[in-house]
């Protein structure tokens, strides 16, 4: 069978509830023809390159799916076309088998709160553990976030120095 | 500078890229001009193979207002 990605834009208006409701909806009416839904996540609000409807905004959401029927898959299509929630929807074929995305997400999501936020315990506990095992013990509990500081640092300094490299080659 | 020859290379070649993702706008930008058109490939040195799969892309996108049909740089 082959695997398939629906890209589409739903009003911005729409609140969470009324989101999930008709991302709920689009599901069920793509299951009728016999596909697996493998991904159903919300890509974000975005802005739009170009107005449509007059809406300068819209929320992506992003569908990955095993592919059914034939005859009602193109019954989907013109479902999407007709609702009047979605402003754009986009069907395209994929080469290979889409992975499953959620739980990485949320990992990247944790992994950008950690350094701004201090009070939260989880993000505070990984960074112990990274610093522990970069630098000496010498340095008391109180001191951590300014060492997850230097780390983050340092990080920059490689980037840039491996950037500058990048420029005098094209420089040559 | 301006009579020094710098060689042409293929962006993607060059980075292990075999497939273009119409999601990856990040990417896109770089192959189109202020005003939203496909730079040619005289230009941006990108092989043939690559270029196809690169307008697609970018023609894909654009269907679904990630890029502009034309950026008028207003607004």
């Amino acid at each position: 069978m082959r695997y398939y990605e629906t890209l589409y834009i739903v009003n911005p208006n729409l609140e969470n509830e009324a989101l999930d409701i008709t991302m709920g909806e689009i599901g069920t009416e793509l299951e009728k023809s016999k596909s697996k839904i493998i991904n159903h996540r919300v890509w974000g609000k975005k802005r739009l390159a170009y107005q449509i409807e007059n809406q300068k905004y819209g929320s992506f959401i992003l569908l990955q799916f095993e592919g059914g029927e034939q005859d009602q898959m193109n019954e989907f299509n013109t479902w999407m076309k007709l609702n009047n929630s979605v402003l754009r929807h986009m069907i395209v074929a994929l080469d290979e088998k889409p992975e499953v995305y959620v739980e990485l997400v949320k990992e990247k999501s944790v992994e950008k709160e950690a350094p701004k936020g201090t009070v939260e315990e989880t993000p505070a506990n990984e960074a112990v553990v990274e610093t522990t095992s970069e630098e000496t013990e010498t340095q008391p509990d109180v001191i951590e976030e300014e060492s997850t500081k230097e780390t983050e640092t340092t990080e920059d300094v490689t980037d840039e120095s491996s950037e500058a490299d990048t420029e005098e080659k094209e420089a040559e | 500078m301006a009579f020094q020859s710098r060689k042409k290379f293929c962006y993607f070649k060059e980075n292990g890229i075999t497939d273009i993702d119409y999601k990856d706008v990040k990417l896109l930008r770089r192959f189109v001009n202020d005003q939203g058109k496909i730079m040619p490939r005289r230009i941006t040195g990108s092989s043939a193979k690559m270029h196809r799969k690169l307008v697609r892309a970018i023609k894909r996108s654009r269907s679904i207002a990630l890029m502009p049909y034309v950026d008028l740089g207003s607004e």
